[in-house]
C-alpha cells in the first residue's frame, strides 16, 4: 500500500475561501471553519500547489432539485434567522431548528459545499481529473426533503446523480463514524449506486444502518451496512474495510468511487467513539485510490476541529501521493494544534468492544449478503455508453489539446477504462455467454496495455525523477497483476 | 470522604498526551471511569447493581463526583406484560437466525430490510442453548432506557460491557464472558413501552432519488447536458505551469518582504506594528500567502509579470486579513461583547461593530483564538470547566458487608425493636413493599418464624454448603434463602440465580397469570423502581394464601390472622447498611401487646413480613427512629446475661444467638406474665440508691473541727504565686491593649455560625431526565421496523439526536415520579464542623497513592466509619494501655509505630 503513495494522480480540489466564515450557532459542534484550517495547511505544507485549485459555483435551486424535493428546497432560500418565526410549521416539517439550526447564509454554505461536490462529479465525468476532492461537502445526513444531522442539502447524492450520468455503476464509501442514512436512502432502490458505510450502531445517531438493512426492490443487497461499536482501532477498522471493500469492488465493479471522509470517526472526537488515527483514517483513502477509478472525496463529520482539519490534510497528501512532515507547518491557525503541533495524533486507550470474532461475524455475514449480487449489473444497457465514451475519448482531448503536458500515460488509462465499457460491443459477437468468457474477452485489451506500458514509461522519465521511476514502475506493475488477480478471482468465484 | 478522585478533566489539549500516562498499573485502568463506560451501581446492599453507562461525570462543590448516567433496565425490572413482548421479540429473532432462507425479520413486521438467510451455523440460536443457558441468558438481556439520571460516583462497582445484539452474534459469546450484556429493545419506562432501537430507510418516492435511469446518458443527452464546465467553477491554481518548487518560494518570500515594506510605508500600520518583526510577522500571515500564489496564477506563472504587479504604481501590495485589519479598540469591543453575549456573532456585531461584516467578526475571532488573549481566557474557562470529568478514579469497594450472615446465625433478638420509618416523599419505593433489612448482621426474624432457623440451610444457588460468606437473600416475601459468594455475586451482577429456583416457578406461575389477566396492577409502575409484579402471599407458613394487592393482603392478615399489616412499611437498613444492629418488622407497634397475648412467641421475635423485595431500591436509606417497646426492654432485662448487652453495644456486628435467649423468653413462668408485669419488667430494676444532699450536707456540718488537724487544708485556696505553672498554656491570654483591656480575636457572629453549621448538605438529587423526545412525522412502517412496534408503541421514538450532550432547556425536566433525593447524611463523626485540614489528612483513610482533596467541610459529605479489620485488631492488642488512650484522645496524631499491615483503604468504608 505504501507504494502506491508515489503514483501521481492529477487532483482537482474545491474551495470557497468563504466557507470557514459560515457559523451554526453557538455550542453548535459542526465548524465550517475546519475546512479553512485544513486549506491553510495545504497551503502551508506545499500541497496547494501540486492540485488543481477550483472555486466552486453556487449550486442553483435547480441543480438541488434534481434529488430535493422543490418545497424544502424553496424553504432553505427563503429561510433566514430574521424571519424564523413565519416558517414554524416548515421548520418542525423538515426538520430544521434543533440540531440543524437556522444561521446566516445557511443557502450559501449549502450551495456551496453541494457545488464542490457538483462540480467536482462534472470534473470526474468529463475525465479532466481523477481525484477530487471537496471538503466542504459530504453531508450525507440530508434527505430528500428533510435536514438531520447538520445536513441540510445532500450534496453527496448530487454528485452521485452526475457520475450515473457518465457511469454505470457508482460506489459510495462511508467512513463517518455516523451511519450515511441520507445516502443511503436516495439510492436505496437502485441498482446502480452501492453504499457501503461503517459506522457506529447502537444508541447512536441516526439510529439507521442495520447490518440487516440491504436495500430494497431493485436495489436489494446494494446496500451495505457495517454496524460497529465503540473503540475501534486502526488495526480492526483495516481488517474489517479491506476484505469488504474488495469483495465489493469485486462484485460490483463500479466504474467510479465517492468516498465520504467524516473525520468523527478518528479518536477525541467531541461526537464520534471511535479510535482511529489519522492514519488509519488515511489509509481508508489510500486503499480506495489503488483501484485508480475515478475518485470523489468529500469531507462529513468531525467535531474536534483541530484533528480534521489534521486527518483530511493527510488524506489530501495520500491523494496527492506525497508525503508529508509529521511536524505542522506555521500557519494562521498553528495555535490550535497546541500542545504538540504535530500532524499524526496517537489513540487513547480506550476499550475496543468490537472483538475479532465481532468483525469476523459481520464479514461473513456481508459476504453472504455480497454473493447475492448478480454479477455485472445492468449489463444489458451497455450499449448505449460505448459510443459515447468514444466520442467522450475525442472531446477530452479537445480540452486538454493546450495543454502539452498531459502525459501519455493519462492517455492510457484513459483507454484502459473505456475497456469496461468495451466489452458490451463484444456482447453483439456472441461471444459472451457468462461472465467468464466475459472476463476473457476484457482481458484481450488489458494486454494491449500492458504492451504500450513502457512508453508511458517512456514519457514519464521526463517528468518525474529516475530514483523514482522504478517505484512507479514497480506501481504499475502490481497495480495491474491487482486487477487481473481480481478479475481471475472474480470469474472463478 | 469519598474516595479520591483522579481528575482528567475535558482539556482537549492534554486529552490524548494524558491517557498514555495513566497507564502505570492494571488496578489503576481498572478503576478509572470514563464518560462512556459502562457501569455497576449498587443503589441497596440487598438489590443487584444497577446497569448504567456514564454520559458525564461532574464534579459538585463539595468534592464529590456525580456521575450522569444512562439506564439499562434488566429483566426482572420489566413490568410482566412486556417481558412476554420481549420474548416474543427474542424468539422471533431467534427464529430468524436459524432460519436458512431469508424469512421475514424478528418481529415479522413486513419489511424490506428483513434478515437474510444465515446458513444456522455461524451463529447460536437461542433455542440452541440447555436450559440452563437460556435461563442464564436472560440475565444477560437488558433494556437500553433514554432515561438518565444523576448518581453518586462512589456508588460505582465495577465496569461491564453492554452490546447491542447483533444477529450474526452467538448467545454464547455472552454467557462465556464475565459482565458482558446484550440489548435488543429500547425500554420506555415513563410510557411502559418497549421498542427496537432500530431507525429506518424510508421507501418511496417522497425519499428516493427519482429519475435515476437505469444506465448512464447517451452521446446524444450528453451533448445537450451542461457542456460548460466553467459556470461550475473557478480555476485558481493549476500544477501544470513550468515554476519550480523553488521559484514558487522565492516568489513568496518576496511577496513577504514586499508586505513587509508596504506595511513600514503604512502610517497606520507601523502605529500598530512598531517593531520591523512585527510587521514581518503580519506580512508572513497566509493571506499574503494566497494572494501571492493568485497573482501567479492570474500572471499565466510569469515570475517576472507576477513581481511587477505586487509593487503597482500605486506602491507596494499591502494585503491584510481580518487581524490585522481590526483596531485595538475594536478588539476591545470584541472582547467586551464575547463576555457579554457569548458566540453570539449576530448579536455581537449588530451590538458592538455594526460596521463589520458577520463574515468579518466570525473571520475575526477564529483568528483571535489563536492569541494569547484567547488562552488567557480559556485557562479562566478551564478553571471554570473544572467541574466537567473526562475520568474519574474510584478505589475497589470493599464493603462485603452487605447482607452478610454470619454462619451461626438464628433469629435475631437483639433487635426487639420497631424501626418506623418516616414516609419520605420523594422514595418512589415508599408504599411498596421494600426493604433489605439485617437484624443485627443476621437474617430476618421471618425466616426464623417461618422455618425455624435456616443453620444447615445450603445455597440457594448451587446447593453449596460451604462458603466463606452467607448473605441473606429473598425475591419474594414468603420465602428466605441465603446465597454462597460466588451466588451472591451473581445475583449482584447478573440479577438472578445461576439455575432456575423455586424463585422461577413462581415467576412462571406469575406469568401464566400475566397471560390470563391484565395483569395491571397499581404498583410497580414508577419508572425508578418499576420491577416486576409479584403476588402477595400471605406470610404466615400454614396459610400462604396469594393477592393480587398488597391491601388484599393487609386484610387477609387481619382478619385471618389478627395481624396488622402494614402496607405502606418501607424498611430501609441502618444508616451505613451494616452497622447498627436494628431489626425490622413490619407489625403494627400499636397492636403489639395485644398480638403478644395471642401469640407469644410472635412478638418475642418480631416478624419482618416484609422481608428482602428484589426490586431495586434507589434509596438506601430513610430517616427512622427506634422505638423499643415494653416487650424488648423486658426481654433484655430478662436475658441480661445472655445478650450481655454492654458487650453487644461494642460489637454490634455480632450476631447473637437468639435460641436461648427464645428459650428463655418462651419459658412459661414468662409467657405467663401479663402485659402490666411485663412493663414492670421491662422497668429499671436496680435503682441505684443515692444519698441525699441534704444529708451530705448536714452530715458535714456535724464535725466543726477536723479530727486531724491539715486534714481540711485541701479546700483552702491556694495563693496565685504557689501555683504550680502548667508546662504548656493551651489557651494563653490575649495580649493586652494599652488601655489594659485584653484584645480577643473577633468571635463570629451567631449567624455566621449558624450560617454555617445550619447549611443543610444539597442531597444529590437523582434527576430522572427524559432523554429528548420531540415528536416527528410518522414514519411509514415500510420496513425495518419490529413487529412489536406497532403493538407497544404508537409513537416512535425520535433517533437520538446527534449531540447526545446537547442539553436544551426541555431536556431538563425531573420526573417526580422517578426522581430520588439520596438522603446523604449530616456531617459525621470524622468530619469535625471546626475541621482542620491537616486533621482531615492524617486520619487514617488517605489513600497513599492517592491525590490528597482538601475538602469544603461546609457540605456534608458522605458517611464513613472505620471497620476494624482483624489486622488492625491485632495491631490494636500491641499498643499499650496508655497509647491506646492517647491515641483515642488524639485521634489525629499518627502513631508512634502504626504497623500497617493492611491496606489502609481497606479501613475505610464509604457510605453514601
Amino acid at each position: 500500500m505504501s507504494q502506491m503513495q508515489h503514483s501521481r494522480k492529477r487532483v482537482c480540489y474545491y474551495y470557497d475561501s468563504d466557507i470557514g466564515n459560515y457559523y451554526y450557532g453557538q455550542g453548535h459542534p459542526m465548524k465550517p471553519h475546519r475546512i479553512r484550517m485544513t486549506h491553510n495547511l495545504l497551503l502551508n505544507y506545499g500541497l496547494y500547489r501540486k492540485m488543481e485549485i477550483y472555486r466552486p459555483h453556487k449550486a442553483t435551486a435547480d441543480e438541488m432539485t434534481k434529488f430535493h424535493s422543490d418545497e424544502y428546497i424553496r424553504f432553505l432560500r427563503s429561510i433566514r434567522p430574521d424571519n424564523m418565526t413565519e416558517y414554524n410549521k416548515q421548520m418542525q416539517r423538515f426538520n430544521v431548528g434543533e440540531d440543524c439550526p437556522v444561521f446566516d447564509g445557511l443557502y450559501e454554505f449549502c450551495q456551496l459545499s453541494a457545488g464542490g461536490s457538483v462540480a467536482a462529479a462534472v470534473k470526474l465525468n468529463k475525465q479532466a481529473s481523477e481525484i477530487c476532492i471537496n471538503w466542504g461537502g459530504g453531508l450525507h445526513h440530508a434527505k430528500k426533503s428533510e435536514a438531520s444531522g447538520f445536513c441540510y442539502v445532500n450534496d453527496i447524492v448530487l454528485g452521485i446523480l452526475e457520475l450515473l450520468k457518465y457511469h454505470q455503476r457508482v460506489l459510495y464509501i462511508d467512513i463517518d463514524v455516523h451511519h450515511g442514512d441520507g445516502v443511503e436512502e436516495a439510492f436505496y432502490t437502485t441498482d446502480r449506486v452501492m453504499t457501503v458505510s461503517f459506522h457506529k450502531y447502537g444508541e447512536y445517531f441516526p439510529g439507521t444502518g442495520d447490518l440487516r438493512d440491504i436495500g430494497a426492490g431493485k436495489g436489494k443487497y446494494y446496500a451495505v451496512n457495517i454496524p460497529l461499536r465503540d473503540g475501534m482501532d486502526d488495526d480492526s477498522y483495516e481488517s474489517i474495510f479491506v476484505p469488504i471493500i474488495t469483495k465489493v469492488m469485486e462484485t460490483f465493479q463500479p466504474s467510479a468511487v465517492v468516498l465520504q471522509c467524516g473525520a468523527d470517526s478518528l479518536t477525541g472526537d467531541r461526537l464520534g467513539c471511535f479510535n482511529l488515527t489519522v492514519k488509519g483514517h488515511g489509509k481508508c483513502v489510500e486503499f480506495v485510490k489503488k483501484y485508480n477509478l475515478p475518485f470523489l472525496m468529500v469531507g462529513g463529520g468531525g467535531y474536534t476541529i483541530r484533528n480534521v482539519s489534521r486527518c483530511w490534510t493527510y488524506e489530501t497528501s495520500v491523494a496527492l501521493g506525497s508525503e508529508i512532515a509529521n511536524e505542522l507547518p506555521y500557519n494562521d491557525y498553528f495555535e490550535y494544534f497546541g500542545p504538540d503541533f504535530k500532524l499524526h495524533i496517537s489513540p487513547s486507550n480506550m476499550a475496543n468492544q468490537n472483538t475479532p470474532e465481532y468483525l469476523e461475524k459481520i464479514k461473513s455475514r456481508l459476504f453472504e449478503n455480497l454473493r447475492m449480487l448478480p454479477h455485472a449489473p445492468g449489463v444489458q444497457v451497455q450499449a448505449i455508453p460505448e459510443d459515447g465514451a468514444n466520442v467522450e475519448d475525442i472531446e477530452a482531448e479537445e480540452k486538454i489539446n493546450p495543454d502539452e503536458r498531459l502525459p501519455q500515460r493519462d492517455i492510457d488509462k484513459r483507454i484502459q477504462h473505456e475497456n469496461e465499457f468495451s466489452d458490451s460491443e463484444d456482447e453483439g459477437d456472441g461471444g459472451r455467454r457468462d461472465s467468464r468468457s466475459y472476463k476473457g474477452v476484457r482481458k484481450r485489451p488489458r494486454l494491449d496495455k500492458n504492451s504500450e506500458n513502457p512508453d508511458a514509461e517512456v514519457k514519464k522519465e521526463d517528468e518525474s525523477k529516475p530514483d523514482v521511476k522504478t517505484e512507479i514502475e514497480k506501481d504499475e506493475k502490481t497495480n495491474t497483476n491487482n486487477d487481473e488477480n481480481k478479475k481471475d478471482g472474480m470469474s472463478s468465484a | 470522604m469519598p474516595a479520591e478522585y483522579h481528575e482528567l478533566h475535558g482539556n482537549h489539549e492534554n486529552a490524548n498526551l494524558a491517557l498514555g500516562g495513566l497507564q502505570d498499573s492494571n488496578n489503576m485502568t481498572a478503576n478509572m471511569y470514563r464518560v462512556g463506560d459502562y457501569v455497576y451501581f449498587e443503589t441497596s446492599s440487598g438489590s443487584p447493581y444497577q446497569i448504567r453507562r456514564i454520559e458525564e461525570l461532574n464534579k459538585t462543590p463539595n468534592g464529590n463526583v456525580e456521575a450522569k448516567v444512562m439506564c439499562f433496565f434488566r429483566r426482572r425490572d420489566l413490568p410482566q406484560t412486556l417481558i412476554m413482548l420481549a420474548d416474543k421479540h427474542q424468539s422471533g429473532m431467534d427464529e430468524s437466525l436459524s432460519s436458512n432462507n431469508g424469512s421475514a425479520s424478528s418481529a415479522g413486521a413486513a419489511s424490506n430490510g428483513s434478515s437474510i438467510g444465515n446458513n444456522g451455523s455461524t451463529s447460536t440460536g437461542f433455542g440452541e442453548l440447555t436450559a440452563k443457558q437460556r435461563h442464564q441468558m436472560k440475565h444477560r438481556e437488558l433494556f437500553l432506557s433514554r432515561q438518565v439520571e444523576t448518581m453518586p460516583a462512589t456508588h460505582i462497582r465495577g465496569k461491564c460491557c453492554v452490546t447491542l445484539l447483533n444477529e450474526t452474534e452467538s448467545f454464547l459469546s455472552y454467557l462465556n464472558k464475565d459482565d458482558t450484556f446484550f440489548y435488543c429493545l429500547v425500554f420506555d419506562p415513563a410510557q411502559r413501552t418497549l421498542l427496537a432501537d432500530k431507525g429506518e430507510i424510508r421507501v418511496g418516492s417522497r425519499y428516493q432519488a427519482d429519475n435515476i435511469s437505469s444506465a448512464p446518458l447517451t452521446l446524444a443527452e450528453r451533448e445537450t447536458d451542461r457542456q460548460d464546465s466553467k459556470e461550475l467553477e473557478t480555476l485558481i491554481w493549476t500544477p501544470r505551469h513550468s515554476l519550480t518548487d523553488r521559484q514558487i518560494d522565492t516568489f513568496l518570500v518576496i511577496s513577504r518582504s514586499v508586505g513587509t515594506f508596504a506595511r513600514a510605508l503604512d502610517c497606520s500600520s507601523s502605529v500598530k506594528q512598531p517593531s520591523l518583526h512585527m510587521s514581518a510577522a503580519a506580512a508572513s500571515r497566509d493571506i499574503t500567502l494566497y494572494n501571492a500564489m493568485d497573482t501567479l496564477h492570474r500572471l499565466n506563472y510569469d515570475i517576472a509579470e507576477a513581481m511587477n504587479s505586487l509593487v503597482p504604481n500605486s506602491g507596494p501590495v499591502l494585503c491584510r486579513d481580518e487581524m490585522e485589519e481590526w483596531s485595538a479598540s475594536e478588539a476591545n469591543l470584541f472582547e467586551e461583547a464575547l463576555e457579554k453575549y457569548g458566540k453570539e456573532f449576530s448579536d455581537i456585531r449588530n451590538d458592538f461593530l455594526p460596521w463589520k461584516s458577520l463574515k468579518n467578526v466570525i473571520e475575526y475571532y477564529y483568528m483571535w483564538k489563536t492569541t494569547d488573549r484567547y488562552v488567557q481566557q480559556k485557562r479562566v474557562k478551564a478553571v471554570e470547566a473544572e467541574s466537567k470529568l473526562k475520568q474519574v478514579y474510584i478505589p475497589n469497594y470493599n464493603n462485603k458487608a452487605g447482607a452478610s450472615v454470619q454462619p451461626t446465625s438464628g433469629g435475631g433478638i437483639i433487635g426487639q425493636s420497631t424501626i418506623i420509618p418516616i414516609p419520605n416523599t420523594n422514595n418512589p419505593a415508599n408504599g411498596k413493599q421494600t426493604s433489605v433489612s439485617i437484624i443485627n448482621g443476621s437474617s430476618n426474624g421471618d425466616s426464623a418464624l417461618l422455618l425455624g432457623g435456616n443453620n444447615g440451610k445450603t445455597c440457594e444457588g448451587c446447593q453449596t454448603s460451604q462458603s466463606p460468606q452467607w448473605y441473606a437473600w429473598s425475591t419474594t416475601a414468603q420465602v428466605q434463602c441465603r446465597l454462597c459468594q460466588t451466588c451472591w455475586s451473581y445475583w449482584k451482577k447478573y440479577g438472578g440465580l445461576k439455575v432456575p429456583s423455586r424463585m422461577d416457578e413462581i415467576d412462571a406461575c406469575e406469568r401464566n397469570r400475566a397471560t390470563t389477566g391484565p395483569g395491571s396492577d397499581d404498583e410497580g409502575k414508577s419508572p425508578g423502581s418499576g420491577g416486576p409484579q409479584r403476588p402477595h402471599r400471605c406470610s404466615v407458613s400454614t396459610c400462604g394464601k396469594e393477592f393480587k394487592l398488597k391491601a388484599h393482603l393487609s386484610r387477609h392478615y387481619a382478619s385471618a390472622h389478627g395481624m396488622d399489616f402494614r402496607a405502606g412499611n418501607t424498611v430501609a437498613t441502618a444508616s451505613g447498611g451494616q452497622s447498627a444492629g436494628i431489626g425490622s418488622h413490619s407489625a403494627g407497634i400499636g397492636t403489639e401487646l395485644e398480638l403478644l397475648k395471642r401469640n407469644p412467641e410472635l412478638t418475642i421475635i418480631p416478624c419482618n413480613v416484609n422481608a428482602g423485595s428484589p426490586r431495586p431500591v434507589m434509596k438506601t436509606r430513610s430517616a427512622f427512629y427506634l422505638r423499643t417497646s415494653a416487650l424488648a426492654r423486658a426481654a433484655r432485662r430478662i436475658c441480661a446475661n445472655q445478650i450481655r448487652s454492654r458487650h453487644a453495644a461494642r460489637a454490634p456486628h455480632q450476631p447473637i444467638n437468639a435460641a436461648p435467649l427464645r428459650h428463655i423468653c418462651s419459658s412459661p413462668e414468662f409467657a405467663r406474665q401479663s402485659p402490666a408485669e411485663l412493663r414492670v419488667l421491662a422497668r429499671a430494676t436496680r435503682p441505684r440508691l443515692r444519698p441525699r444532699v441534704a444529708d451530705i450536707a448536714s452530715r458535714l456540718g456535724n464535725h466543726p473541727q477536723p479530727s486531724q488537724p491539715g486534714e481540711w487544708d485541701w479546700l483552702q485556696l491556694t495563693a496565685p504565686g504557689q501555683r504550680k505553672q502548667p508546662e504548656h498554656v493551651s489557651f494563653p491570654r490575649p495580649p493586652k491593649a494599652p488601655d489594659g483591656s485584653l484584645l480577643y480575636e473577633r468571635v463570629p457572629n451567631k449567624s455566621d455560625i449558624d450560617g454555617i453549621n445550619v447549611t443543610p448538605p444539597i442531597p444529590p438529587t437523582l434527576q430522572v431526565q427524559p432523554n429528548l423526545k420531540r415528536p416527528r412525522p410518522q414514519f411509514d412502517e415500510l420496513n425495518g421496523t419490529d413487529g412489536i412496534m406497532p403493538i407497544t408503541l404508537p409513537l416512535s421514538g425520535p433517533p437520538p439526536s446527534k449531540r447526545p450532550h446537547h442539553t436544551t432547556s426541555r431536556d431538563v425536566l425531573p420526573s417526580p415520579s422517578g426522581s430520588v433525593v439520596n438522603n446523604s447524611t449530616g456531617p459525621s463523626h470524622s468530619m469535625p464542623l471546626n475541621g482542620r485540614p491537616h486533621a482531615l489528612q492524617n486520619v487514617p483513610m488517605s489513600r497513599s497513592n492517592a491525590r490528597k482533596q482538601v475538602m469544603s467541610w461546609m457540605d456534608a459529605p458522605d458517611d464513613l466509619y472505620f471497620r476494624a479489620t482483624d489486622q488492625t485488631k491485632k495491631a490494636r492488642r500491641n499498643l499499650s494501655l496508655i497509647e491506646l488512650r492517647r491515641a483515642a484522645r488524639k485521634p489525629w496524631r499518627k502513631l508512634a509505630n502504626p504497623q500497617r499491615t493492611a491496606r489502609p483503604d481497606d479501613m475505610v468504608v464509604i457510605l453514601d
